[in-house]
């Protein structure tokens, strides 16, 4: 490896390939977000629905832990996306934009996972809790808001850093369809060098160090909400 | 009343948006043309350090459209999405080192070729093989995985007597890293790329394919044939110009 070729390029070429970290977060953040909103009530239809609504959440879930991001992200963007902005009236809101489609299809995903690792939360409660709050004469929706879901989500944080850590790496599969995050950018400059290697293990440390960092400012968000004298803090992790 | 009032306010902003956007999406969409390039395609189409577009097919393009009066905008893609990105509107052209074929000729349209590639293989200077035995003694060849390379390979591998592995990879790049380790024993690509490899390395060519040299155009959807016309005559007004001579000198071109 000629490192007197490769050494002036990566320097040159730094300000760009950092610019990815934007792109590359605003992926993520977004996508967990989306999945957040979209996770919880998925879970609390999962876990209290009807029939009808457990088996339409049970689908959603199957279809898109089914399907490899990459497979979505074609069907998306050049599929579906594609299809919709050929009507005048859409054809203005950017549905050609790349960037938007890598995050449907990150957040639609994310929101499946997410949405067991609630599930998986909310059904580790114990089942008292409910009869209690019905007791007190709580409906069904206020327990689940007031009871269920502030012990469940603080129990769901260790499962949703990992959420984080999967979608950072996911995001990366986003320069398929040309959204210039980190990946892209490290390959693009690769191609200047015809030297891919010393590139990838750019890419490899950056996104070592947003997990990192990522994964630490979740565990001291952990830490922060933990209910003091909480027993069962630990035993999920 | 107050509520009504407020959908009233609300659904005609609404409405003078959805207008808005009706009407001036296809007008903005007429004065830019988008050129789709391949992220790492140097020195045809490729990204530089600072992240912005060039190479001498953004060079010729971009002279071309200010001979005929439009405006481009140079939009990197990945080369695997290139022609559904075509196809889907995404982008209008492509001009990037795009080989004509009449396997991507069903998909779209393309302009005069510009510029005339021959296929190569390329391997380790200490390589003993000859370019015929390498396709006779069952050894390993790479190539970049969806280029016409990748097809002529596949179609050699049919012919009677042929014994040889094909290894595809994501770019040509990832190949020639398999090269000095023996993984692969020859790597085979667009006599363009293979010159750029070459470069400062200890690698030669073993031999040219024997098939019609390919020529480069630009691709557009097949609906499009004015735009199809305007690049036709941008491409040999600029062909025709000293300019061209110049351009194929700064990129090291013949």
């Amino acid at each position: 490896m000629d490192f007197a070729k490769i050494m002036p390029v990566l320097w040159e070429s730094l300000p760009f390939i950092l610019g990815g970290i934007t792109w590359t977060l605003t992926l993520v953040f977004g996508a967990m977000l989306l999945g957040l909103c979209l996770g919880i009530p998925l879970a609390v239809g999962q876990v209290y629905g009807s029939k009808t609504v457990r088996r339409l959440a049970g689908i959603y879930v199957w279809l898109f832990r089914g399907v490899p991001i990459l497979v979505q992200l074609y069907l998306f963007y050049f599929g579906i996306l594609a299809y919709l902005s050929r009507f005048p009236l859409l054809s203005g809101l950017g549905l050609d934009s790349a960037f938007l489609a890598a995050l449907v299809v990150l957040s639609l995903t994310s929101a499946a996972y997410q949405s067991q690792i609630f599930r998986g939360s909310i059904q580790s409660l114990p089942e008292g809790q409910l009869k209690a709050a019905r007791a007190l004469g709580m409906t069904d929706g206020q327990a689940i808001r007031s009871i269920v879901l502030p012990q469940a989500l603080r129990l769901s944080i260790p499962g949703w850093s990992n959420e984080y850590s999967i979608l950072l790496k996911d995001s990366a599969l986003a320069f398929a369809i040309g959204v210039m995050e980190i990946m892209a950018r490290t390959r693009t400059v690769a191609a200047l060098t015809h030297e891919p290697l010393p590139f990838a293990l750019v890419a490899g440390v950056l996104f070592y160090i947003l997990t990192h960092l990522g994964v630490r400012a979740l565990k001291t968000l952990e830490r922060k909400v933990r209910i003091p004298g909480y027993a069962r803090q630990g035993s999920m992790s | 009343m107050a509520k009504g009032s407020r959908f009233g306010v609300l659904g005609g902003l609404l409405a003078a948006l959805v207008l808005c956007l009706t009407l001036s999406g296809p007008a903005w969409a007429e004065k830019t043309l988008v050129n789709g390039i391949d992220f790492g395609f140097p020195p045809f189409g490729f990204v530089d350090t600072q992240g912005n577009p060039a190479g001498f097919d953004v060079d010729s393009v971009n002279w071309i459209a200010e001979q005929m009066g439009f405006t481009v905008r140079h939009q990197p893609m990945d080369w695997d999405g290139i022609i559904p990105a075509l196809n889907t509107n995404r982008i209008d052209f492509i001009a990037s080192g795009m080989s004509i074929t009449e396997e991507r000729m069903k998909v779209v349209n393309f302009t005069i070729p510009y510029y005339e590639v021959t296929q190569v293989l390329v391997a380790n200077e200490t390589e003993a093989t000859s370019f015929e035995e390498m396709f006779t003694t069952g050894k390993k060849i790479g190539v970049q995985r969806g280029t016409n390379t990748h097809t002529l390979l596949i179609d050699k591998a049919k012919e009677p007597g042929m014994d040889f592995e094909i290894v595809a990879y994501d770019s040509t790049d990832l190949s020639i890293q398999d090269l000095p380790i023996g993984r692969i024993h020859a790597s085979a690509m667009d006599s363009s790329i293979a010159r750029e490899m070459k470069k400062g390395r200890a690698f030669k060519t073993v031999g040219t394919f024997d098939v019609p040299a390919d020529g480069y155009g630009y691709a557009v959807r097949k609906a499009d044939t004015e735009l199809l016309n305007t690049l036709n005559e941008g491409l040999k007004k600029l062909m025709a110009d000293p300019y061209w001579v110049e351009l194929k000198q700064k990129w090291e071109l013949e």
